[in-house]
Order: structure tokens, then C-alpha cells, then sequence
């Protein structure tokens, strides 16, 4: 014998996994700090090859002065100037990140919670 | 106004139950727009500029998702930037891969803004989208539309100096790369645009959001006045010369757009009908959930009571009957 209970909360349940859901219950699977932490390490990388990259063009842009003054140029100090350049840019891009993974990883547990509970209401069909 | 009203219902009666069609079909559709215009405009690479790789393509972005879409969008324009100098493929595709790399991972339903801007500007409406991006999207939708800025910029300053660019002799690589970015980066046009968008895009936002009648309405209506000032004071200030009729006209075609956008506005999060397979130990299920609110409103007919239809004789059911008076006229008694 078919259900209809059964099948009317398997269909919401169905419905929310192939819809919303499938962004939602990756990230709700996660910790709150795993989720938080992967997203920054994410960005890191992201962050970091991004920065790398315009380094790179500018360098090939300026190349003929930059090949002029080589060995006029104080290596360490340029090299300093980048760093901090770089990390200014990373704590900005960083904590952008952290904000929006904040405020995803909040409305993702806040989405799912109907879907626990159709869910746990599901297992007492077999209990 | 009603019989509007009647449209829109129907056609997200329509809509709600025959999206797994329709959505296909306006996507091949734009496919089709998108790739045709930027063939007609940039079709640097011959064996691209053919309306069977269109097809086909514009077929493959149908069934995939939008980001798909703006992925071939993207190459298909890098192609055409390297057949005519590998410099202008390399600015277009550091462009494009920072753009992937900084952005597109937190908002990946924006990519396409950032290509459809390009192809509003070559359609000489690229007005719409700070309007249209106001009204559906949010504060940082500023970052994509800015993009799609510079991306239309380089495109145009392509187009406009692809004699030039061919002629540079061919060794010399730095200088026709330093020739594209100085290009870009002289371009007072292309920054006035940007500050202009990025303005007119948060104050659409500001006013759609408040919750006052009207505020889809008067947001576009400020958002069009917004955007025309602020690029009449930049075309004042800079002396950039933009064309001050076309600047109007495509600011009005715009406004216009985007209260069709506001006519048809389904809410985004519309209840579809939904095609679910599952299953348990004992079955397997095919479900189609239709919601309530996209079964077919019953039609309902409304007859017209006229009240000054005159009195019609009703002498053959008993309640009224003529009479003759004392001075020789009829008259109607009723019961």
C-alpha cells in the first residue's frame, strides 16, 4: 500500500534536494569553522594567483624602464614594497570572505531547518 | 489596467507550467542574440563568423547552465581578440580570469551580466542593466556591471583600432600590449560610465528596497534621471563628448525595459511544477507536484445587468398585464 503522507513529505523533501537545496545541504553539511576556514583558504589561493597575476602585467608593461633601471633599483626594498602591498590587499579580499561566509553558512542552517524536520518526521515512518 | 493584470497572470500561469520548455528556448534564443552580435561586431576569426557554429553553440548553451552560457560567451570573444592580436587576447583573458578568479566564485549568476553589458553597448542600450541590476540584484551587483564596463570598453577600443593594432609591427609584443592597456586606461569615457553606473545602480537599490508604494516605478523613473545627469556632468567636466540625443533616447529605451522587467517580475522564487523521482524500500516514485497556484484559475464570466435597459412587456407569465385608461391609452400594470 502507497502511503500519502509518506509520499507528500518525500516530495517536499525530494523537491527541496533538487531545488534550493542543492546549495544549501553542502554547506549546512559542513562545520561552522570548517565551512568558514575552507572558504579562506579558498580566497587565499584565489587572492594570491589574482595578485600575482597583475604583478605580472605590470612588470611586462614597464619592462623596457624596469630593464633600464635594474641595477639601479634597491631589490630588497622593491621586494618589501610588494609584500605589503600584497598583504594589504589580502587582509581586504580576506575579510570580505569571512564576512560572506558569515552570513552564507547563517542563512544556509536557517533554510535547511524545515528540511531537518520533514526529514526527522519521515524516519518515524519507520520506527 | 486590468486586462494588464489578466496578461501577467497568464503568462506566469504559462510560465509556471511550462518552464522546463520555455526556459530553453529563451536561452537558445539569447544565445543566438548574444553570439550573432558579437560576430557582426568583432568577426575577426573567419571560421567563427558562420550561423552553423552559432547554431550549434546557442544549442549547447540551451540545455546548460547560464554560467555555461557566459563561459562560451567569454572564449568566443577571446577568440576573436587573438585572430586579430594575441595582446588584445591576453588584456580580454587576464581580465576575464581575474574577474573568474576574485568574483564570480561568491556571485556565479552575475557572470552573465558582465557579458550581456557588452552586448548593450554594441545594441547602444547598455543603460539598462545599472537599472535592471538595481531593481533584481543587490549592492555588489556594482562589481559585475563595472566589469561588464571595461570588457565593453575593450571591445570597442578593439574594434575601433584593429587597423592600427594590425599594423604594429609584429615583434614588438610590448608595445601593442602597452598600447591596448594605455588605450583603456586613457579612456575618460569608460570611467565617467563606471561612476555613473555604479551611482545610479545603488540609488535604484536604495529606493526599490524601501518600502513605499510605487517603488519599483520611481526607481526607475530616478534611475534614468540619475544616470542622464550624472554622464551630463561628466561629458561637462571631461569634455568627452557623448552624443547628448543618443544619450536620452537609449536612457528612455532603458527606463522602458526595465518596467517590462518590473511588469513581468515573477518574484524569482515563483512555485513551479516539479518533476520528482524518488524512492523507498517498497517503490519508486515519479511525482509531479503541480502547486496550487498554477492550476488554471477557473474562468469566470460575468454577466452585464443593465439598469437602464427599458422594461420589456412580460404579458404571458401573469405579472403584468395591459389595460386601456380612460382616455384612450395603453398601460402596463404590474403585479
Amino acid at each position: 500500500m502507497v502511503n500519502k503522507e509518506k509520499v507528500i513529505l518525500m516530495t517536499k523533501l525530494a523537491a527541496y534536494e533538487q531545488g534550493e537545496g542543492r546549495k544549501v545541504i553542502p554547506i549546512a553539511n559542513y562545520f561552522r569553522s570548517d565551512y568558514i576556514g575552507l572558504q579562506l583558504l579558498r580566497s587565499f589561493v584565489a587572492g594570491t594567483i589574482a595578485f600575482f597575476a597583475i604583478v605580472a602585467i605590470l612588470i611586462f608593461y614597464n619592462f623596457e624602464k624596469i630593464m633600464q633601471d635594474v641595477y639601479n633599483t634597491d631589490m630588497l626594498a622593491f621586494a618589501k614594497k610588494i609584500g605589503i602591498i600584497y598583504g594589504i590587499c589580502m587582509v581586504i579580499y580576506l575579510v570580505i570572505s569571512y564576512i560572506l561566509a558569515v552570513y552564507r553558512y547563517g542563512k544556509a542552517k536557517s533554510s535547511i531547518k524545515t528540511y531537518y524536520a520533514n526529514l526527522k518526521k519521515l524516519n518515524k515512518f519507520y520506527e | 489596467m486590468s486586462s494588464f493584470i489578466e496578461v501577467k497572470e497568464s503568462a506566469k500561469r504559462i510560465y509556471s507550467k511550462y518552464d522546463a520548455y520555455i526556459n530553453p528556448i529563451l536561452k537558445f534564443l539569447l544565445a543566438v542574440i548574444v553570439l550573432s552580435v558579437i560576430n557582426a561586431k568583432m568577426g575577426y576569426m573567419t571560421k567563427l563568423d558562420n550561423i552553423v557554429i552559432v547554431l550549434v553553440l546557442a544549442l549547447v548553451c540551451s540545455f546548460m547552465p547560464m554560467q555555461i552560457m557566459a563561459v562560451i560567451t567569454g572564449l568566443f570573444m577571446l577568440l576573436h581578440m587573438y585572430a586579430l592580436t594575441v595582446e588584445c587576447a591576453i588584456v580580454g583573458g587576464i581580465l576575464f580570469f581575474l574577474m573568474f578568479l576574485l568574483y564570480v566564485r561568491f556571485a556565479p549568476k552575475e557572470t552573465i551580466v558582465v557579458l550581456l553589458t557588452p552586448i548593450l553597448f554594441l545594441l547602444k542600450i547598455p543603460y539598462v542593466m545599472p537599472i535592471a541590476m538595481g531593481l533584481i540584484g543587490g549592492p555588489a551587483s556594482i562589481i559585475s556591471v563595472t566589469f561588464g564596463v571595461v570588457i565593453s570598453y575593450l571591445v570597442e577600443f578593439v574594434s575601433s583600432n584593429a587597423s592600427t593594432l594590425d599594423h604594429v609591427e609584429d615583434g614588438n609584443m610590448i608595445s601593442r600590449l602597452r598600447m591596448i592597456v594605455d588605450g583603456l586606461l586613457a579612456n575618460k569615457s569608460m570611467f565617467i560610465m563606471i561612476v555613473a553606473f555604479a551611482v545610479t545602480l545603488l540609488l535604484v537599490n536604495v529606493i526599490r528596497r524601501r518600502s513605499i508604494n510605487f517603488a519599483w516605478t520611481i526607481a526607475i523613473v530616478s534611475g534614468v534621471i540619475c544616470n542622464i545627469v550624472m554622464l551630463l556632468i561628466g561629458d561637462l567636466v571631461f569634455e568627452v563628448n557623448y552624443s547628448v540625443g543618443g544619450l536620452l533616447i537609449g536612457n528612455v529605451i532603458g527606463g522602458l525595459l526595465c518596467s517590462i522587467l518590473q511588469f513581468f517580475n515573477f518574484h524569482l522564487d515563483y512555485q513551479k511544477v516539479e518533476n520528482l523521482q524518488f524512492e523507498d524500500d517498497e517503490y519508486y516514485y515519479y511525482v509531479k507536484a503541480v502547486p496550487k497556484v498554477a492550476v488554471g484559475v477557473p474562468n469566470k464570466k460575468v454577466k452585464k445587468i443593465n439598469p437602464n435597459r427599458p422594461p420589456q412587456p412580460q404579458s404571458h407569465n401573469g405579472t403584468a398585464r395591459t389595460v386601456r385608461t380612460a382616455n384612450g391609452t395603453t398601460r402596463t400594470i404590474r403585479k
